[in-house]
């Protein structure tokens, strides 16, 4: 075989997309897909955190679980150590085969009922053992939920479901204050009723007392002797007028109206905070904003009365001018977020133009934008691939907002990410969410857990999340979360294979962005099969081929190792267009990387020249060095730290000498902090033994007592912690005795 | 940081105290008594704190230290003999939103309320005790209390006490659910308000010991600690006490102990001489009663009359087709 003629046909191909000669075969037809996809060819066999369960009404953390995950918690439970153990585990996990399959044929339901309908279908086969061991284990299951797998419609509904967690623990906490309100207003009603004149006629007291009582008492009697009090209405009409008004605003609020009262005919209908477009949410929010600012008031009012701190004179003009203006974040947080889920087909919509300019107002709302195409043509038609331009520049763009919580991931990463898409859910403020939902158009076949996760691995599609208050500083903020070797541009991972002489052959393969590309039929033109009888030592990997020296690039031609639907390996070259989409798909992951701080740039930069000065250092003679490093032994920051650190020390030694008071022994004084408060001395006098704010004794002006009283209250201190000192008054009787005494406490 | 409106209100006129805001009547305790160390303690507290008198809660029982809500300018239940905590439990049940101390004595608590103290610990409802333990009936003049040492001559034991005292510390420890437990002496004050400001800041049952001196009844029982600083132990460590230059130099008698590992704080409890002085022991993680039985629904007047609608509807004769479910229909 002309083996040049081979290359040349292969570099037309590379250059101008041009399949010619015999050696450069089309792909359509032949159901290629990544080598790598080898091992997944049937997801239904393999264990992984698909499906999952939406679990319903959950009062832990955690409301989504792998239906995996579940299993094992039920077979850790039930199943036994030993062979009976192991025939438990071996049905149960049977079944969770079936139930996944299901699922992925499409089955939809809760999981109570799939595993019910799973295990009747896996003991049909079986022996009644089989019925007996799964009716057992369903026991054990603790949790129902509805089960979804990886589809279209999944990244909505885990959203919906995340959302509405939060959504209940919002509501709990607001009803409970809003409820401890009511009932503090509707008490201070109460207590005005009783007290007045209406509260003490016989009609409110028979009332009072219940019937099985009525008749025991003389009402009209009792009325004229409680009246004796002069009942009077302690609410001003002013405050009478305050209380219902904010009573009734917090009893007909509908963010989170009372649960318990929606069965009654008068029931308040509750807002809906869901929505499908932007601009319903806007408008929503728009049109309750006056009734959020009035309960907000109604709530502010409310505390205020049932504190009996409310002055009219200040707070009046107050709750006069009272608006939208007034309202802080965290009163906001009080209420309800809204969840926007842009369904994939309406991005673009105008309902959605203002996307960008709605998180940037910091409304409360959760976005989520569903992306189902990477690989869709650029508007601007540039002949590039435009690979998820729309949905990566969103989720980079709302960073830049400053006040937005970003997650963007692919769908089958969704799962993993569950605590940082609660965090965004709790989040104070606006938050949005990328997802990649799977390939519009997948070749060979390919499940969508799968395209979605080859997003991950070809870095198409990274997942990170950001979020604005976890710190000062981006490291803080911003997170890669689970991409795999941030370290590399292409995850690497082993493959195995056969050869001709069915010898077992492993190689070291990566999963570029052109494997992600083969993954979708609609860019076959940049594929060409090559036969394994031309494969020559000039065909290089794309991830190999891409760090080539820029003047062997054109001596190489790039290729990928592929599968057919035989599972047998082929390569493939790819053409000069789909390098250039698989070098700037490696930039943008070099610069988000990089924000992770992974080959951070200026780190490294520093790094290089503090190696560089640390070399020049180790250049020098070693007396010179000697002399250099003795006095600090590390840097001269460090040694100008040690030096300050002295400082402060001695600082630190005087102050503390300085905190010694000395006291002469001729000096009456009173050690104050080690008081204990007894009043033993104030007792004797309390004009010469006064207390500091803190009620520990020290002395005041000793002319007000005697040298008598001081020495007397030195001995009565239970703690021997006043020191007489010498006599002040040279003329007071019995000196020479009391000096006697008080030596004790010099 | 942002804050709500309310919040915003509240502080507008917000009450600021000074210690005399919280002085009730003149304290009735003997000259020298260890209460005075106590109640001067915790009045600061709340000075520094900033408590509102009308949400502050102060429950004892009966005993010298009982006294204490007399002399405190707030809110007070002065109940009877050893049943200051479940007045104290019902209190916080109801209102949930009060700070509540609780004031006992050796006798009150370790005695008659000894019943009541073991629940209380376990029910680890967010209440702070201090247990006033002079080791003597005082109010009755000199009956021998639980805690009163083997051989103590008094009232009811002429011929000395029989038996061992009883350690409160161990026994609070010993107790499910403990969640905190610290111990003071009367004679050391900044180490009294440290202790008592780190009770009140845990939320559960925090219970301080605090060993005080009766100059009447037992003057002499701890004239060798408070004449030689050595004899008192200091525990301290970066989640427990932090002593100042000044009182390090007094009290050189110190021990690192960490207040997460309860089996030390155990075996340092059942230590008498020199006397451990410090946080022995603190969970946070500890549930609180108060949390775990609150009932989530508020009962509101609508809360009760859609309630008892219920419970009539069920024994209401409707008239025919007018029955709630058919109407739903």
């Amino acid at each position: 075989m002309d083996m040049a003629a081979t290359f040349h046909e292969q570099r037309v191909f590379f250059s101008t997309s041009r399949r010619q000669g015999e050696g450069v075969e089309a792909i359509e037809g032949l159901g290629l897909r990544p080598a790598l996809f080898a091992g997944y060819r049937d997801l239904s066999l393999l264990r992984h955190d698909f499906p999952l369960v939406l679990v319903a009404a959950s009062r832990e953390a955690i409301t989504v679980r792998s239906l995996s995950g579940i299993v094992d918690e039920v077979l850790l439970e039930v199943a036994p150590r030993g062979i009976e153990g192991e025939r438990l585990r071996k049905h149960a996990l049977a079944l969770e085969r079936e139930i996944r399959a299901r699922v992925a044929a499409g089955d939809i339901g809760l999981l109570s009922e799939l595993w019910t309908a799973a295990a009747e279908r896996v003991s049909a086969h079986d022996d009644e053992t089989a019925k007996e061991v799964l009716r057992y284990t369903a026991a054990a299951l603790k949790l129902d939920g509805e089960v979804v797998g990886c589809d279209l419609a999944m990244p909505a509904k885990f959203l919906a479901h995340l959302w509405e967690a939060a959504y209940a623990a919002k509501a709990r906490a607001f009803r409970q204050a809003v409820d401890t309100l009511v009932v503090r207003l509707s008490d201070i009603l109460r207590a005005a009723f009783i007290h007045s004149a209406a509260g003490q006629q016989p009609g409110a007291l028979r009332a009072s007392v219940g019937g099985a009582h009525q008749n025991m008492f003389d009402f009209d009697a009792m009325s004229r002797l409680v009246g004796r009090r002069a009942p009077k209405d302690e609410l001003s009409p002013s405050r009478r007028r305050r209380i219902e008004g904010a009573l009734a605003v917090l009893r007909g609020q509908r963010f989170f109206p009372d649960p318990k009262a929606s069965s009654s005919p008068d029931a308040i209908v509750a807002f809906e905070f869901q929505f499908e477009d932007c601009a319903s949410a806007v408008e929503a929010f728009r049109a309750r904003l006056a009734a959020l600012v009035e309960t907000v008031r109604a709530m502010a009012i409310a505390e205020l009365e049932a504190d009996g701190r409310y002055i009219e004179a200040d707070h009046d003009p107050f709750f006069e001018s009272f608006g939208d203006h007034t309202l802080t974040p965290d009163d906001l947080a009080l209420f309800p977020d809204s969840l926007v889920c842009i369904p994939p087909d309406r991005n673009a919509s105008p309902e959605n133009a203002n996307l960008i300019e709605m998180l940037s107002s910091g409304l409360p709302v959760k976005v989520l934008v569903e992306t189902r195409d990477l690989l869709e043509e650029s508007s601007v038609g540039a002949g590039h691939f435009a690979f998820g331009v729309r949905s990566v520049r969103l989720a980079m763009t709302a960073m830049g907002l400053g006040g937005v919580f970003v997650v963007q991931t692919p769908s089958s990463n969704l799962l993993c990410l569950r605590a940082p898409i609660a965090r965004g859910l709790d989040h104070r403020g606006p938050a949005l969410f990328s997802v990649y939902s799977g390939a519009a158009d997948p070749a060979a076949s390919i499940a969508q857990y799968l395209t979605a996760a080859a997003a991950i691995e070809s870095r198409a599609f990274p997942p990170f999340s950001y979020d604005p208050l976890a710190g000062d500083n981006l490291a803080a903020r911003f997170s890669l979360e689970n991409c795999p070797q941030p370290e590399a541009d292409w995850p690497v991972e082993s493959f195995e294979y056969a050869d001709e002489q069915w010898q077992r052959v492993t190689e070291r393969v990566a999963f570029t962005f052109a494997d992600f590309v083969l993954c979708d039929r609609r860019h076959a033109a940049h594929f060409a099969r090559v036969g394994r009888a031309r494969w020559n030592a000039r065909m290089r990997p794309v991830a190999e081929w891409l760090e080539l020296p820029e003047k062997e690039l054109t001596e190489c031609i790039p290729y990928l190792w592929a599968i057919d639907a035989g599972d047998v390996l082929h390569r493939v070259l790819v053409d000069v267009r789909l390098i250039g989409a698989v070098r700037r798909c490696r930039t943008l992951w070099h610069r988000l990387r990089e924000q992770g701080g992974v080959h951070n740039s200026h780190a490294e930069q520093l790094l290089a020249r503090e190696k560089a000065a640390w070399e020049a250092e180790k250049q020098r003679p070693i007396e010179e060095l000697k002399a250099a490093v003795t006095p600090a032994a590390g840097s001269p920051a460090q040694s100008a730290a040690g030096e300050e650190k002295a400082g402060a020390v001695a600082a630190m030694a005087t102050t503390e000498a300085a905190d010694v008071p000395a006291h002469s022994p001729d000096e009456a004084w009173i050690e104050t902090a080690r008081c204990p408060s007894c009043n033993e001395c104030q007792l004797i006098n309390d004009r010469m033994f006064l207390y500091n704010e803190n009620k520990q004794a020290y002395l005041g002006d000793l002319k007000t007592g005697t040298y008598r009283q001081l020495v007397e209250a030195a001995e009565s201190c239970q703690v021997a912690i006043i020191h007489p000192g010498k006599p002040f008054n040279p003329n007071e009787p019995g000196l020479e005795e009391l000096m006697e005494r008080a030596k004790a406490f010099q | 940081m942002t804050m709500p409106v309310t919040q915003c209100l509240l502080k507008l006129h917000e009450d600021h105290h000074n210690l005399e805001d919280y002085q009730g009547g003149v304290p009735r305790w003997c000259s020298g008594c260890g209460d005075n160390a106590i109640l001067a303690a915790v009045q600061r507290l709340c000075r520094d704190e900033d408590l509102s008198p009308e949400r502050t809660v102060f429950v004892s029982g009966i005993g010298c230290s009982s006294r204490f809500p007399h002399y405190m300018k707030t809110y007070g239940f002065h109940g009877i003999h050893g049943r200051a905590f479940p007045v104290a439990e019902g209190i916080k049940m109801a209102r949930p939103d009060l700070t509540v101390f609780v004031n006992t004595g050796d006798g009150d608590c370790c005695s008659i309320g000894a019943g009541h103290w073991i629940h209380a610990i376990r029910y680890n409802m967010n209440m702070t005790v201090m247990l006033h333990d002079n080791h003597v009936y005082g109010l009755t003049k000199k009956q021998a209390s639980p805690t009163s040492p083997i051989g103590f001559k008094s009232n009811t034991t002429p011929r000395g006490s029989y038996l061992n005292a009883l350690n409160p510390l161990t026994v609070t420890l010993g107790v499910q659910n403990v969640s905190f437990v610290a111990q003071a002496v009367d004679w050391v004050p900044e180490v009294l308000y440290d202790i008592i400001s780190a009770a009140y800041h845990h939320r559960g049952f925090s219970f301080v010991r605090i060993i005080q001196r009766c100059p009447e009844f037992l003057p002499k029982m701890f004239e060798s600690w408070l004449a030689d600083p050595q004899k008192t132990l200091l525990l301290t460590h970066a989640n427990g006490l932090t002593l100042t230059p000044e009182l390090s130099r007094t009290y050189k008698n110190q021990l690192a102990h960490d207040p997460s590992n309860i089996d030390r704080a155990r075996e340092i409890a059942s230590g008498e001489d020199p006397i451990p002085v410090g946080i022995l022991y603190r969970n946070p993680e500890v549930p609180c009663y108060e949390d775990v039985r609150h009932a989530g629904q508020m009962r509101t007047p609508e809360h009760i009359r859609v309630g008892l609608e219920a419970e009539l509807d069920r024994f209401t004769v409707w008239p025919k087709n007018a029955e709630p479910a058919q109407r739903a229909v």
